[in-house]
């Protein structure tokens, strides 16, 4: 939780501009029916298509507390039966990159290493075939644009979780730097540093989207306070 | 829908109901037409209630803003905003049947909802002689991967119902939909209009027979898009194939809130005693939703567990396998008190939705299936469901998290005892399953694709990417 912040708030220069984003599943052409096949898919597939099994999936799922990181790691396990590599593929935290080449090469390189310690689990055939879709994304505004930070709580609290995933987990492929866009804001407009660093280091992988959503605002009341 | 002279029978039957004493001894008499004589050992259908007997006028169709308090303004604002820049450019959706079947059920709902927001949205229907919905009937059981002779008089009726309709039908909107196969040959109009053409397809592709997909297939490139419900129904064409979700609407007699009051009567009319856990399976009486193994994983539970077993279904009246189905649960079901046997008319959407409510869990153990809307149904529910790990159900059961996926009879038995002895993981299942319908299976979420799909087609169009 923030502690007390050592420059005073200042009335924010611009305003918070909530947006969301929907999103529309494409099927794509490949899908892998063994792990082998997952990590030459891994390496060719469409960058929307990693995002789309990583960072919206989050979205997709975001009532999920436990168990669910991502559709790799989750098709390894109920598929394929490896939690080994489940375990290790679940622990890739995507807002560790700022752009989506970096985390394909990771799951790549952790696929990659299970293959070379157990050859024999990469031909076994899974349950049922893992097939790489894509999203298609359109921003949308809201009706949300506060200049006030009891303005920003409001929005906070009242804008869908779509709009939460937009701003706090999909903001750093789009500013390509380790933050999102409410810490941004915070630090940026308001000075609110340590409420930004705070709410950066909010885990989404133990947190349910409302959670993060009521942590967010809980902590910027707290600064506020 | 039944005929005059089944509902006669119905009704017949509902007037010669057994005595109050007779139904304390049989523990019911028979109503279903096809109702058997008392024989030791096999269960009976439970009598339905008068209100059953005839169907319910239709329900108005909802706005928009009725589904504010289930999916929140929020979301009711993005599908305004995304319909914003498409006001003005209308969509029309062909299809070949105005009532019956799942996606006239779908398209009641979505086509007013896409109006309201200013999109409007028109609804045709092919027409065809018998000789045409015979050779469409065999062709969607080839799609599914029956075998089938596909002779040049199959082919040449199909073409020539097709260029019929296309001659008939105008095609004035900026997006054309057509649903299913059997209007699939209206794609040569294509050039005709400006429009952006898409083939949403609703059944499993998964396995079609060769001969009819081959000859189909060449219609279904020409489109601009083509949709599944599940990316394992996909095959593999030169178009972008987009992902729709059957959904079902909250608002429905299906799916809304009931007063528990309401739902403590049907339980009365059916004799099911909501003081002690109750089973339930929704499902038309037909081999591949296993019926019999549910009886058989009841019955292994039962030896741990009190519950009761609810096989809610329909079908056995006007269907002879049905019919047939029915005796074996009978015959499985034996003498046991607790299974309660419903054979209800199709109409009986209302009562359903009581029934699953009341419900502790839900199963659907179906062998072979499509989506799987009666999951998505219990789900929207807040129900533990466990269900067979097929069809487009592991889109929707993510197991133990949205519920309980199972392979085999002593699978779904195991998850039952474990489901009712351990309420706070069923509770919590339960919410999840939930959440996942409200994030992906609702029928606003339908009308949030289908806005997205335009939208995507129009800008494609203007950058003239089109094809």
């Amino acid at each position: 939780m923030a502690m007390a912040d050592e420059h005073p708030v200042r009335k924010p220069n611009k305003p918070f501009y909530f947006n969301t984003s929907e999103n529309l599943l494409r099927i794509g052409r490949q899908k892998a029916t063994n792990v082998s096949e997952l990590w030459q898919a891994l390496q060719t597939c469409p960058d929307d298509s990693i995002f789309q099994h990583t960072f919206r999936t989050l979205q997709e799922h975001h009532f999920i507390r436990q168990g669910f990181s991502n559709d790799f790691a989750h098709w390894c396990l109920s598929a394929c039966n490896e939690p080994v590599l489940a375990e290790q593929l679940a622990s890739v935290d995507v807002r560790e990159f700022t752009d989506i080449e970096g985390l394909r090469r990771r799951m790549v390189g952790i696929v990659n290493e299970f293959l070379q310690q157990h050859p024999q689990s990469g031909t076994k055939p899974a349950h049922e075939p893992f097939y790489f879709c894509a999203a298609s994304i359109v921003v949308l505004p809201t009706q949300f644009a506060p200049d006030t930070l009891p303005g920003f709580v409001d929005g906070l609290r009242h804008v869908s979780l779509h709009s939460i995933h937009h701003h706090f987990i999909e903001a750093r492929l789009r500013l390509h730097q380790m933050s999102n866009d409410f810490s941004n804001w915070l630090e940026q407009e308001v000075g609110l540093t340590q409420a930004a660093e705070s709410i950066e280091r909010i885990d989404i992988y133990t947190n349910t989207m409302e959670g993060v959503r009521h942590q967010i605002a809980t902590i910027v009341e707290q600064a506020l306070n | 829908m039944k005929t005059e002279e089944q509902r006669a029978t119905i009704a017949d039957s509902a007037a010669g109901l057994p005595t109050e004493a007779q139904a304390a001894e049989n523990r019911g008499g028979i109503v279903s037409p096809h109702a058997i004589p008392a024989e030791p050992g096999r269960a009976k259908t439970r009598p339905l209630p008068a209100s059953v007997l005839t169907p319910p006028p239709p329900a108005p169709s909802p706005r928009l803003d009725d589904y504010r308090d289930i999916i929140g303004q929020a979301q009711v604002d993005a599908l305004r905003f995304l319909a914003r820049d498409l006001k003005g450019k209308s969509i029309k959706m062909v299809n070949s049947t105005a009532v019956g079947g799942g996606v006239a059920e779908m398209l009641n709902r979505l086509v007013p909802l896409l109006s309201e927001l200013e999109v409007p949205t028109h609804w045709d229907v092919i027409t065809g002689g018998n000789d045409f919905f015979e050779v469409t009937k065999a062709f969607h059981n080839a799609l599914h991967g029956s075998s089938y002779e596909l002779t040049k008089s199959a082919q040449e009726i199909f073409l020539m119902y097709n260029e019929q309709n296309r001659e008939r039908l105008q095609f004035e909107e900026e997006m054309v939909v057509i649903h299913d196969p059997q209007p699939v040959g209206l794609i040569r109009s294509r050039d005709k209009t400006p429009a952006g053409w898409v083939w949403r397809c609703h059944i499993d592709l998964s396995n079609p027979d060769a001969r009819v997909w081959e000859f189909l297939r060449p219609f279904v490139e020409q489109y601009d898009a083509a949709i599944f419900s599940s990316q394992s129904f996909a095959r593999q064409l030169p178009i972008p194939q987009y992902l729709f979700y059957p959904c079902i609407d909250p608002l429905s007699e299906k799916n809304k809130e009931l007063p528990d009051s309401v739902v403590q009567k049907v339980c009365d009319d059916f004799g099911i005693d909501r003081s002690r856990p109750i089973v339930t399976q929704v499902s038309r009486f037909d081999r591949l939703k296993d019926p019999v193994g549910v009886v058989h994983g009841y019955k292994l539970a039962k030896k741990y567990v009190d519950c009761q077993l609810v096989l809610a279904g329909g079908g056995a009246s006007d269907d002879p396998e049905g019919a047939v189905v029915l005796q074996e649960v009978k015959e499985a079901a034996g003498n046991d008190p607790d299974i309660i046997i419903l054979d209800l008319p199709p109409w009986c959407a209302f009562e359903i939705n009581a029934i699953q409510r009341a419900s502790t869990i839900v199963v659907q153990k179906s062998l072979k299936e499509g989506f799987g809307l009666t999951v998505t149904e219990a789900l929207w529910k807040g129900k533990p469901t466990i269900a067979g790990a097929v069809g487009g159900i592991p889109n929707q059961i993510i197991h133990q998290l949205t519920g309980v996926l199972v392979h085999s009879v002593e699978g779904c038995a195991f998850q039952i005892r474990y489901l009712l002895t351990h309420p706070d993981f069923a509770k919590r299942i339960g919410a999840s399953g939930r959440e996942h319908v409200k994030e992906n299976f609702l029928m606003t979420t339908n009308v949030k694709r289908w806005l997205l799909l335009f939208r995507i087609l129009e800008e494609a169009k203007a950058r003239g990417t089109a094809r």
